[in-house]
C-alpha cells in the first residue's frame, strides 16, 4: 500500500471520527431543546440512542436523570444519575441529586448501595488509582533496573522498593472492587418480582421504585436479582436498569 | 373458639333474665324512664286465639323498687280463668346481678271478635295496651295451653322453689341445637345463609363451641347478628315450644359443586342457677350435619367466575392529557354476587398507548343476599402518539343465578385526546408524578457533551500488571544473584552494618598514630569488608576502582620505610572512603 493511499485512508478516518463526535454533539444539543420545549419522551429517546451508540457519560445521564424526573419518572432519574456517578464518581452535583431523589422516593442509604465493594471501586475511578498503579509499577521497575546496573545504585533500589510498595497499594482498591456484583435500578413502579424468567411467570413480590439491588444472573430480557428484603426472583430489563453497562435497546414485552 | 364464645354474650345476657316464662306472642314495654329503677312489661303467649282456647298473660317487673302488688289491667271480651301465679327470679352473671318477678294470668275469652288487655300500671309506669283477636273454636293445640308457663306445677311444693328443682335439671333441661340453612339447591358461587339457633325452654349462663363448625367447599363470610327481641321468639321444635335465639350466622359460598356436607358442630351449654342450691348445670348439644346440593357453572370464553347480578362501567379521569403524561381508566364493577372472588380485570389493550397493570380497589359489604358493592381496577394508560387514542369496550361476563345462564356485559368505547407531538416507538415511558425538587423554573440541563476519555485497564488487565511487574522485580533480584554480583554489577552489596565498621576502620587509620603497615593493612581490611572478594573477571568501573586502591594499599604497605608516610597513608583512606561511599 502506498503512502499516499495510507494517509488518504488516515485523513478519511479522522475526518468520520470528527464528523461523529460532531453528530453527537448536535444530537445532545437537540435532545436538550426537546427538554426545553417540555417534550420529555423524545428527549429522553434521544438521550438513549446517543448512550447506546457509544457517547455514554455523566453529562448526558445528567441531562437524561432532568427530563425524567421532570416526566415523574423517579425511578428512572435516580437510574440515570447513578449512571452518571458510575461514569463521573467525582461529580459532586450528581451526588446531591442522588441523595435528593433517594429522600424523594423515601429510600434508605443501604437500599442504593447494596454491595459495599462497589464504593472501593468508585473510589479508585474516581482517583484513577489503576492508573497510578500502573505508573507506579513502571516507576519501580525502571528504578530496579538502573540500580541493577550502577547508576545509584542505593537510591535507586529505594525507589524501586517504595514504588512498587504503593502501586501495590493503589491495584488493590480497583481489584478489591471489581469482586463487587453488579447491580441494576429499578426504573419502574410496582415492578414485579416473578419466580421465571417467562412474562407467564408468578409474582413473588414488588420492587421498590429506585431500589438498587444485585444481579445474580440473566436470561434474555431478564435479570435475576435480590431485593434489599433478601427476597430473589426474576425482574424485567425494561423494569430494572444496570448499572455496570450502557442501556439496552428498549426490550420487547 | 373464645371469639365465638365473645360473639354470643349479647345474647346469654338476654337468655338468663328471659326464659323463665316462655310465652309472648305478643307484648308491651313501658316507656323508658330514667329515674326509675325497674322496667314493666307485659306479654301474651298468642295475638290470634280461639273461643275455647286460653290465653297466658305474663306480667313481668325487672329491677328493684317495683312496688309488690301489680294490679290486674283492664280486661276487655276476657275473664280470669286462673292465677295470678307469681314468680321470682335472681341472676348472678359476670358479676352483675338482676332480679325479676313475674305474674301470670289465665285468661278466658268471652265471645268471637276483639279483645284487649289494657296498660298495666305500676310505681308511675305503665305498657302499652295488647289486643288480641278471638276467633270461633280453638285453633291452639291442647298441649300448648296446658303447658306450665314456668316448667313447673305453680302450686307446688314451696320449698322445692325455694331451694331448685332437682340436681338433675342438666339432663332433664330442654335445649336444642339446630343448624339451618337458607336453602340447601344452589349453584357454586351462590350464597347460602347458615344459621345456628338455640332452642331452650331454660335458662342459659354459658355457651360455647365443644367442636366448631367445619364448612369445607365453602368460601365461609361472618355475617351480623340478627336483630331479634332479647327474649328471642317463639318455636316449636319436634312438638316442643320453646324460645329460640340465633347464635351464629354465616354466609356460605359453595366453591365446587356436588354434595356437600357441613357435619354436625358440638355446642356446651351452660344453665343458669334457679335456686340457692342449684348448681346451674352444663350440657352438650350436636347440630345434625346439613347437606347442600350444589351445581355446576356452565363454562363459557371469557366466564369472569362472578355469580349474581352486575352491571360494568368504565371511565377515565379526564378528556384529554398532553403527550407524555397519563389518564386513569376506571373499570368499574358493581352489584351483588361472590364479587370477592373476581380478581383479574379483563385484558386492555389501547392502540397506541401503554398500558399499565391496574391495581384493584373494593367496596363490599356482606349481607344475607350475598357480597354486594362493587370491584374498581384502574388501568394506568399512557399514550405515546398525538390525537385520538380509543379505549375499546371492556367486556365482563357473570352467571345470573336467576335466569340460569351467563350474561356478557360491555362497557362503552371511550377517546381520550392527546395534545403534542410523536413520541419514538419503544420509549419506556412511566406515569408522570410530582417530581420533588425542582418543581418550577428551567431544569438544570448541562450543555456540552463530555466526551473525555474514560479508558482504564480494567481489572484483568491490572491484575496482570501487576503480576507481570513483580516477576520482572524478580528476574532483576535473581539475575543479580546469579552472577554473584552486587547492584550496580560490580560485586556483592555490603550490609549496612558491614559499611559502617568499614568507614570508621578508615576515618582510624586516617586519624590515629600508627605505622604504616598497620594502616595500609586496616585500609586493605576496611575494603575487604566493604566489596569482599573481587572476582578476577570482573572488569567493572567497580572493580576497577577498588583494584588499584588495593595496589596503591599493598604498595605503601610493603614498601620500605624511606620517610614520612602519613600524609600518603591519609590520602590513602580518604579514597578509599570515597569508593566505599560510592561502589559500597
Amino acid at each position: 500500500m502506498g503512502l499516499r493511499v495510507r494517509a488518504a485512508l488516515a485523513a478519511g478516518l479522522l475526518l468520520a471520527a470528527r464528523a461523529t463526535v460532531a453528530s453527537g454533539a448536535d444530537r445532545f444539543h437537540d435532545a436538550n431543546e426537546l427538554v426545553r420545549t417540555g417534550d420529555y419522551p423524545r428527549a429522553i429517546a434521544a438521550y438513549g440512542e446517543l448512550a447506546r451508540s457509544g457517547s455514554e457519560s455523566a453529562t448526558l445521564y445528567w441531562n437524561w436523570a432532568q427530563a425524567a424526573s421532570a416526566r415523574g419518572a423517579l425511578g428512572e432519574s435516580l437510574w440515570a444519575l447513578l449512571r452518571a456517578r458510575e461514569l463521573d464518581p467525582g461529580d459532586r452535583a450528581v451526588e446531591r441529586d442522588v441523595d435528593r431523589l433517594r429522600q424523594a422516593l423515601n429510600l434508605d442509604k443501604a437500599e442504593i448501595a447494596p454491595e459495599p465493594l462497589a464504593v472501593a471501586s468508585r473510589f479508585a475511578r474516581r482517583f484513577r488509582l489503576d492508573l497510578v498503579a500502573l505508573g507506579l509499577l513502571v516507576v519501580s521497575l525502571l528504578a530496579h533496573a538502573a540500580a541493577r546496573l550502577g547508576i545509584a545504585p542505593r537510591a535507586g533500589l529505594r525507589v524501586a522498593w517504595t514504588a512498587l510498595a504503593l502501586a501495590l497499594a493503589a491495584a488493590a482498591v480497583p481489584l478489591l472492587g471489581s469482586f463487587a456484583r453488579p447491580t441494576a435500578a429499578v426504573v419502574r413502579r410496582g415492578a414485579p418480582l416473578v419466580d421465571a424468567a417467562s412474562p407467564s411467570a408468578s409474582p413473588t413480590g414488588t420492587l421498590r421504585e429506585g431500589e438498587v439491588v444485585p444481579v445474580l444472573e440473566t436470561s434474555g430480557d431478564w435479570l435475576r436479582v435480590e431485593d434489599n428484603a433478601g427476597a430473589r426472583g426474576w425482574a424485567h430489563a425494561g423494569d430494572v436498569r444496570r448499572l455496570d453497562e450502557a442501556p439496552q435497546p428498549p426490550p420487547q414485552g | 373458639m373464645r371469639a365465638e364464645r365473645a360473639g354470643f354474650g349479647g345474647v346469654l345476657g338476654a337468655l338468663v333474665l328471659l326464659l323463665g316464662h316462655p310465652g309472648g306472642a305478643g307484648g308491651a314495654q313501658s316507656p323508658q324512664n330514667r329515674d326509675a329503677q325497674f322496667t314493666l312489661r307485659s306479654e301474651v303467649d298468642a295475638r290470634k286465639i280461639g273461643l275455647q282456647d286460653q290465653l297466658q298473660l305474663t306480667i313481668t317487673v325487672e329491677g328493684s323498687g317495683a312496688p309488690d302488688e301489680i294490679a290486674l289491667p283492664p280486661l276487655v271480651n276476657l275473664d280470669v280463668a286462673g292465677g295470678p301465679f307469681s314468680s321470682s327470679q335472681f341472676s348472678f352473671v359476670n358479676g352483675r346481678t338482676s332480679q325479676s318477678r313475674s305474674f301470670t294470668y289465665v285468661l278466658q275469652p268471652r265471645a268471637a271478635g276483639k279483645a284487649e288487655i289494657g296498660a298495666v300500671q305500676a310505681g308511675g309506669q305503665s305498657t302499652q295496651p295488647i289486643a288480641v283477636e278471638v276467633v270461633a273454636g280453638s285453633i291452639r293445640p291442647r298441649e300448648q295451653q296446658r303447658q306450665d308457663p314456668f316448667g313447673r306445677d305453680p302450686f307446688g311444693d314451696p320449698i322445692e322453689e325455694m331451694f331448685g328443682r332437682g340436681r338433675t335439671r342438666a339432663q332433664s333441661a330442654r335445649v336444642q341445637m339446630e343448624a339451618m340453612p337458607s336453602r340447601t339447591r344452589l349453584h357454586v358461587g351462590e350464597p347460602l345463609v347458615l344459621t345456628y339457633w338455640l332452642y331452650t325452654q331454660a335458662s342459659v349462663a354459658d355457651l360455647q363451641f365443644k367442636e366448631a363448625p367445619q364448612f369445607a367447599g365453602f368460601w365461609v363470610e361472618d355475617l351480623e347478628r340478627e336483630k331479634t327481641s332479647p327474649s328471642g321468639e317463639p318455636a316449636t321444635l319436634e312438638g316442643q315450644s320453646y324460645r329460640r335465639f340465633p347464635i351464629l350466622r354465616k354466609l356460605l359460598f359453595p366453591t365446587k359443586a356436588g354434595e356437600l356436607t357441613i357435619p354436625s358442630s358440638v355446642f356446651r351449654i351452660g344453665l343458669a342457677r334457679t335456686g340457692f342450691f342449684d348448681a346451674g348445670g352444663t350440657l352438650e348439644r350436636p347440630t345434625k350435619p346439613v347437606t347442600i346440593t350444589v351445581d355446576p357453572l356452565p363454562d363459557a370464553p371469557g366466564f369472569s367466575g362472578a355469580v349474581g347480578r352486575f352491571k360494568a362501567t368504565a371511565s377515565l379521569d379526564r378528556e384529554s392529557v398532553p403527550l407524555g403524561e397519563a389518564a386513569t381508566l376506571r373499570f368499574r364493577v358493581e352489584g351483588t354476587g361472590n364479587l370477592k372472588w373476581v380478581e383479574r380485570a379483563p385484558e386492555l389493550h389501547v392502540a397506541g398507548a401503554k398500558v399499565f397493570p391496574p391495581q384493584a380497589k373494593s367496596d363490599l359489604r356482606t349481607s344475607e343476599s350475598g357480597v354486594s358493592g362493587s370491584r374498581t381496577w384502574e388501568f394506568v394508560v399512557v399514550p405515546e402518539t398525538s390525537g385520538e387514542v380509543k379505549v375499546p369496550p371492556l367486556a365482563f361476563s357473570y352467571f345470573d343465578a336467576a335466569a340460569g345462564r351467563i350474561v356478557s356485559v360491555a362497557t362503552e368505547p371511550l377517546v381520550l385526546r392527546v395534545e403534542g407531538g410523536t413520541v419514538a416507538a419503544g420509549l419506556p415511558a412511566v406515569p408522570a408524578a410530582s417530581a420533588p425538587g425542582r418543581a418550577s423554573g428551567a431544569l438544570p440541563l448541562r450543555s456540552e457533551l463530555d466526551q473525555r476519555s474514560t479508558w482504564a485497564p480494567g481489572s484483568r488487565l491490572l491484575a496482570s500488571a501487576v503480576v507481570l511487574g513483580l516477576v520482572l522485580h524478580v528476574g532483576l533480584w535473581g539475575l543479580g544473584q546469579r552472577r554473584g554480583a552486587g547492584y550496580g554489577g560490580e560485586g556483592r552489596t555490603a550490609s549496612s552494618r558491614s559499611l559502617r565498621q568499614a568507614l570508621r576502620e578508615l576515618e582510624r587509620a586516617a586519624r590515629e598514630p600508627m605505622s604504616k603497615e598497620q594502616a595500609a593493612a586496616l585500609v586493605e581490611k576496611a575494603l575487604g569488608e566493604a566489596f569482599g572478594e573481587i572476582a578476577d573477571g570482573d572488569d567493572s568501573a567497580r572493580a576497577r576502582g577498588v583494584r588499584a586502591l588495593l595496589d596503591d594499599v599493598r604498595f605503601v604497605r610493603y614498601a620500605p620505610q624511606l620517610g614520612d608516610y602519613s600524609e600518603k597513608v591519609k590520602d590513602l583512606a580518604a579514597r578509599a572512603a570515597e569508593v566505599v561511599r560510592r561502589w559500597a
